[in-house]
């Protein structure tokens, strides 16, 4: 056998078996070592602080839940969420992620390391990335082979779509999900392979970790039973996809109800409902051919016609009486909304105000995948070639989690995986072909081999030397592959003769991961690991300037008010409140009650004669805005305010009328040409409150719309501004108390100002008889 | 066993014997002594008597007239004096910190006012819209012809007892005190709920000009009733003293809002002319007509100026119709200490304890009169209002028991009493009411027992299947060894 360059001969086999192992455990931890690094830019370049909103939350449940212990965390009843409401915690929160830190807080404590809650949480989900790329790892070894399973690991170490939801202070649910969710699917396609009820009830076990830890369980809850289904469609039906199957939902199933929040639901919502049928379809398939093997043929074809019919008759028309009489829940907004995306829009504009809910725009697939979007078909075409029932599996969750990624962003995640897999498996035969130093030196070797081996399928890949582009290699390899089984001819030897030919290719390959490392790192630290509760601008000189104006107004509330206080602002900021500033809050991420946020929306979008009623009513102290027009700062509630008014819109469709709000022209306008509505509202007066004073008499420009607001600005009565930060991008006012003489506040404002009263109807003077 | 005299009772007799007896008996206000008269220096002989009386009972009285600079009214924030009684109602220009505004915040700051109105137009005029009080235009003073008497028009016996005011239950003048004379504005109320009428017009009375009337014979009446509407400002829909009590802020229950607020009550008296309280009205006889076996029979009474008075004062400087909430507690029925939280459905019993002012002893004296108390359990909405009783044997105790809706959330103890001529009382607590604990519910259920029979007929099956199966083995092995 010719090769290409010489190979070292003289080793034992368990040499090279245990330097490969080493190298693997060394290529692993440096993989581990880059993507826990890779997320520490948040810390470095900012501070060890949680970021954004939910992670606020769960921080302080966690904290909760280290203080108290969790019996006292299950039944934790959090008065000052959703006030006057409250806000049952135990019962309204996958407490996976909180548990998780939890344990490795007292972990710690037990061996006398003092290690601070908040710096397990900030870190938490850097470590759990590691270990997401080990069960990448583990799955993509099932799909092809360890050199895949490395690649794949280090694709998913570094790429950005999943450390979006992962960097250091990310506190999300995603963070330890992710990792569930990859290393379940192992689990569940080293059950099927083997046929293990071990494996199936470790699959099932992590699927109860998952169903603790993340509202995406529904993705492993229906991924795994398309795959049986579509592996029973395929006529692939065998006792070991019955053990598997049944021994990871009879488990999985039971133990997932175990947790508060979901409950009942895996026997009564319609999102469930796939993996009961097709647990019942298993059991009717098992006991067919349990039949069949104990009848003759043609008993057993009438047989089989007459009960399929009528079992699917049956099934069908129970799913229908049951949905119908509200035993099974009719399907919830959210997951209309994944197959029409315009449906929330429409009539849940509570789940369309969530920017990630919002469909993906096509460039962020590249910012997030980069050179592995282009390599994901590629993978997959692979996956076709061998279809074990594994590779089926990987071809599902594509197809599946493409579509879903399309639809909403932040499903993006469930996305990166896969194209990390089908990618690591595309990249990995392209260099197995070209690093592989056999040349194919004997032109009689037959190639139509009706069942070939992936490995040597791929290292009797390519044809000549046309060296394309990887992923246009492969495929292609791939067609020529068919093309030439067809034709069972082989006028040439197929290979790779030379270095160069091999050089050339493998060059181009590392330098596409070098580019692709040098992206990742760019994106990451650029794009992603902004902590957003903390804004970096730059300086002239190029110095970064921090911009801190949410915890300055955070701390504010904290030092400043009764600690009983509630605070009113718009949702996306009730956690922070909660968690920064430790106040109440009226509504927060948690949008589980449509009309107290509606409610919210109604007192920011109406005069405040109509305000005043609603505040008191909830008792609210002060209330909060952002406002970015100052200092150009987008994220504001004045461009947030449009969906406070849909929202409103949606349940006092008398009161609050979107079209109000835009002028005649029906543009969106703060300046002078706004509509009444919007100058009148109580989010526009307290956004641009003593806004132009602040250019003595100059011109005031809003730098976000970028239009001049008025000279005398907007006055309030019923509330008093308390806080304005550095760059007035919060502003808490605090809540008038009614007055003592019984007047409107309106009045009494006036009155306290000097102003005359207009005199009321006082009768003329009059002379008397005398 | 005596009968119990309801304390309010006890304390109007008291209060009514002392004064009869002339005695120097003290009787303080429940918010401080010291009073600021705003008063030219050398008008203070003609309210001797009533200033006399005022400093007999205890209080400090500092004159200051409406152009001095000093005393301030507030400094530093703070007001100087407890009370202040405006009697310089002719004055047109007053000192910079004598402004409407200033009386207003005076009563956010806990002090007393009594305002007197003047014929003319000052800042008074100004100030009264803020207390719903409509008055007639400038210079049209109270005018009678009734009863007959030598005196002008504008100078009015006015009968208290016809009217007891604010309510059948509580008076601000003692009962029987008399004709009292008034000369000075009059105005009408509107439906405020924080006013009420002290002393009413005489329902012959009515508002008019008698500055150039002398020659006049127009027909004043009529005129007015031909307009329509302008028949207001006659008749005794007209008050010449009105009593008005300022509002708690009411707070939102958090923070200092919490319990009974840290605002304080203020109490305003509006008089129609500072008249009232003069020496010459105190000794004024009144002239009246008694009906006798042989004709009518003229009678000269004292008047009830002097009394009326220090009626007057007394409830505008808090000493009368003082209540307060000394202390709230609740907890769950059967067990003590207050909880932290309360479980849906629990049994509550919640308690207030209420005590009055008493002026004569300068003490607070529990008080269980209060006969419509009521205590709403709120979230948003009362979910629960109920009738807060007296407790019987306990003095100034009212207590209750009720329980907390099948409904978890943030609720409010509310105590919200408002009559007229008593202290607002309003009392706020917050407390959770939480879900029952994981292990509160129910342990075992009769309507699960289709679950327990399955689980167990489960269980025994597989028992069973397990029996003969181990047993069926072992059989078809002896059939299969025969066979």
């Amino acid at each position: 056998m010719s090769t290409a360059s010489p190979l070292p001969q003289n080793f034992s086999q368990s040499t090279v078996a245990n330097t490969a192992s080493l190298l693997r455990i060394l290529a692993f931890g440096l993989i581990s070592a880059a993507a826990i690094a890779s997320r520490l830019f948040a810390v470095i370049n900012f501070e060890s602080i949680i970021h954004e909103f939910d992670p606020w939350f769960n921080y302080r449940a966690t904290r909760v839940l280290a203080a108290k212990g969790f019996y006292e965390f299950w039944n934790w009843f959090d008065p000052t969420a959703w006030y006057p409401l409250g806000r049952v915690v135990g019962g309204t929160v996958y407490p996976g992620l909180m548990a998780t830190s939890g344990v490795i807080y007292n972990f710690l404590h037990y061996f006398n390391l003092p290690v601070d809650i908040r710096n397990i949480c900030v870190l938490l989900a850097p470590g759990f990335s590691a270990l997401t790329a080990w069960a990448t790892y583990m799955f993509t070894k099932e799909m092809k082979d360890p050199s895949a399973g490395l690649l794949a690991a280090a694709f998913i170490g570094i790429v950005p779509g999943y450390i979006s939801r992962s960097v250091a202070g990310s506190y999300d649910n995603e963070a330890i999900a992710i990792f569930l969710l990859m290393f379940t699917f192992y689990l569940w396609i080293a059950a099927l392979k083997q046929g293990s009820a071990l494996f199936g009830t470790l699959a099932a076990v992590f699927y109860f970790y998952m169903v603790a830890a993340w509202g995406g369980y529904a993705f492993i809850t229906n991924m795994i039973p398309i795959h049986a289904l579509v592996l029973l469609l395929m006529g692939r039906y065998s006792g070991r996809l019955y053990v598997a199957y049944c021994s990871w939902y009879a488990v999985g199933t039971l133990s997932s109800m175990q947790v508060p929040f979901v409950g009942f639901q895996p026997v009564r919502t319609s999102e469930h409902m796939g993996a009961l049928g097709v647990f019942g379809l298993l059991q009717i398939v098992a006991f067919a051919s349990l039949v069949r093997s104990h009848v003759s043929s043609k008993q057993f074809q009438n047989l089989l016609a007459i009960s399929v019919v009528s079992l699917g008759v049956l099934g069908a028309s129970a799913f229908v009486v049951l949905t119908y009489k509200g035993w099974i829940a009719p399907w919830t907004g959210r997951f209309y909304s994944l197959w029409d995306t315009g449906y929330a829009k429409k009539y849940i504009p509570i789940i369309a105000s969530v920017s990630e809910h919002q469909p993906t725009a096509w460039p962020s697939f590249f910012m997030d995948l980069q050179l592995l979007i282009f390599l994901f078909p590629a993978g997959v075409i692979m996956c076709f070639r061998d279809l074990r029932d594994e590779h089926v599996f990987v071809i599902i969750y594509a197809v599946v989690a493409s579509y879903f990624a399309g639809v909403m962003v932040r499903l993006m995640l469930t996305l990166t995986p896969v194209v990390c897999v089908s990618a690591a498996v595309a990249f990995s035969t392209l260099l197995d072909t070209y690093v592989d130093v056999k040349e194919p030196s004997v032109p009689e070797v037959s190639q139509n081999d009706s069942n070939p081996t992936p490995k040597k399928a791929a290292s009797s890949g390519a044809v000549g030397s046309q060296a394309g582009t990887a992923a246009a290699n492969a495929a292609s390899s791939t067609i020529s592959d068919i093309v030439n089984a067809a034709k069972s001819t082989s006028s040439r030897p197929k290979g790779i003769w030379g270095t160069d030919a091999r050089l050339v290719i493998l060059l181009n390959a590392i330098g596409m991961l070098v580019f692709f490392v040098f992206h990742c790192t760019w994106v990451t630290s650029n794009a992603y690991s902004s902590p957003s509760v903390v804004l970096a601008s730059m300086n002239p000189d190029g110095s970064q300037h921090i911009i801190d104006d949410y915890r300055e107004a955070y701390y504010w509330l904290r030092m400043n008010t009764p600690e009983d206080a509630i605070v009113m602002s718009w949702w996306d900021y009730g956690y922070q409140i909660a968690g920064m500033a430790d106040r109440g809050t009226l509504v927060d991420n948690n949008t589980w009650n449509n009309t107290h946020i509606a409610t919210v929306g109604k007192a920011m979008s109406s005069p405040e004669e109509v305000a005043y009623p609603i505040l008191r009513k909830h008792d609210v102290d002060y209330v909060l805005v952002i406002f970015g027009g100052l200092l150009g700062y987008s994220g504001d509630d004045i461009n947030k305010f449009l969906w406070m008014v849909r929202i409103a819109q949606g349940v006092w469709p008398d009161e609050i009328q979107e079209p109000n709000y835009f002028t005649p022209q029906g543009e969106y306008r703060v300046d002078d040409r706004a509509s009444d509505a919007m100058r009148n509202s109580l989010m526009y007066k307290m956004s641009y409150y003593r806004f132009a004073e602040l250019y003595g008499g100059g011109n005031a420009v809003d730098r976000v719309r970028n239009q001049h607001i008025p000279k005398t600005g907007p006055t309030l009565d019923i509330l008093e501004e308390a806080f304005t930060t550095e760059n007035w991008i919060v502003r808490i006012y605090k809540v008038r108390k009614e007055d003592s003489l019984g007047r409107d506040l309106k009045t009494a404002n006036a009155f306290a100002q000097g102003k005359k009263r207009k005199r009321g109807k006082v009768g003329s003077r009059r002379r008397a008889i005398v | 066993m005596a009968t119990r005299l309801p304390p309010i009772f006890t304390l109007l007799c008291v209060i009514f014997v002392s004064v009869l007896l002339g005695s120097a008996a003290k009787s303080k206000s429940s918010t401080g002594d010291s009073v600021l008269v705003i008063l030219e220096p050398e008008k203070r002989a003609e309210y001797s008597i009533f200033l006399n009386g005022l400093e007999a009972k205890g209080y400090s009285v500092t004159l200051r007239a409406p152009k001095d600079e000093q005393p301030l009214l507030i400094e530093d924030g703070l007001p100087n004096f407890s009370h202040v009684a405006f009697f310089a109602s002719d004055t047109k220009n007053f000192a910079k910190d004598i402004t409407p505004q200033s009386l207003v915040q005076l009563l956010s700051l806990g002090t007393n006012l009594i305002l007197t109105l003047g014929p003319k137009q000052n800042l008074l005029t100004s100030l009264a819209p803020e207390f719903s009080l409509l008055l007639p235009p400038p210079a049209t003073p109270l005018v009678s012809f009734f009863p007959e008497r030598a005196d002008s028009p504008s100078v009015i016996p006015i009968n208290a007892k016809s009217s007891s005011t604010p309510n059948d239950t509580f008076s601000v003048l003692t009962p029987g005190v008399g004709s009292v004379w008034f000369s000075g504005t009059p105005f009408a109320l509107t439906p405020n709920p924080l006013l009420f009428p002290i002393l009413r017009a005489p329902a012959e009375s009515f508002a008019a000009d008698l500055s150039d009337a002398s020659g006049l014979v127009s027909d004043a009446l009529v005129d007015a009733s031909e307009k329509g509407g302008e028949g207001l400002w006659a008749g005794s829909s007209l008050a010449v003293v009105a009593g008005f009590q300022t509002l708690i802020g009411g707070g939102t229950g958090h923070g200092l809002d919490a319990g009974p607020g840290e605002d304080k009550q203020a109490r305003v008296v509006w008089v129609g002319g500072p008249s009232l309280f003069s020496d010459e009205f105190a000794n004024k006889k009144v002239v009246e007509k008694v009906k006798e076996e042989r004709g009518l029979k003229v009678v000269e009474n004292p008047s009830g100026n002097k009394q009326a008075a220090l009626d007057i004062a007394g409830w505008a400087f808090q000493e009368r119709g003082v209540l307060r909430i000394d202390s709230v507690s609740h907890r769950k029925v059967n067990q003590t200490g207050t909880p932290e939280t309360y479980t849906t459905n629990d049994e509550i019993v919640y308690t207030v304890k209420i005590s009055s002012y008493n002026a004569f002893s300068g003490k607070w004296v529990p008080y269980s009169d209060i006969k419509d108390l009521q205590l709403e359990f709120t979230m948003l909405d009362p979910h629960v209002r109920t009738a807060l009783p007296a407790v019987r044997g306990q003095a100034g105790t009212y207590s209750t028991t009720f329980r907390a809706p099948d409904r978890h959330g943030v609720f409010r103890f509310v105590i919200n009493h408002k009559r007229k001529g008593f202290t607002h009382l309003l009392y706020t607590t917050t407390v959770p009411v939480v879900p029952p604990r994981h292990d509160g519910y129910p342990r075992f259920l009769s309507a699960a027992w289709p679950y327990y029979a399955g689980a167990i007929s489960t269980s025994v099956g597989f028992l069973v299947f397990c029996a003969l199966y181990l047993a069926g083995e072992a059989k078809e092995d002896k059939r299969s060894k025969k066979e």
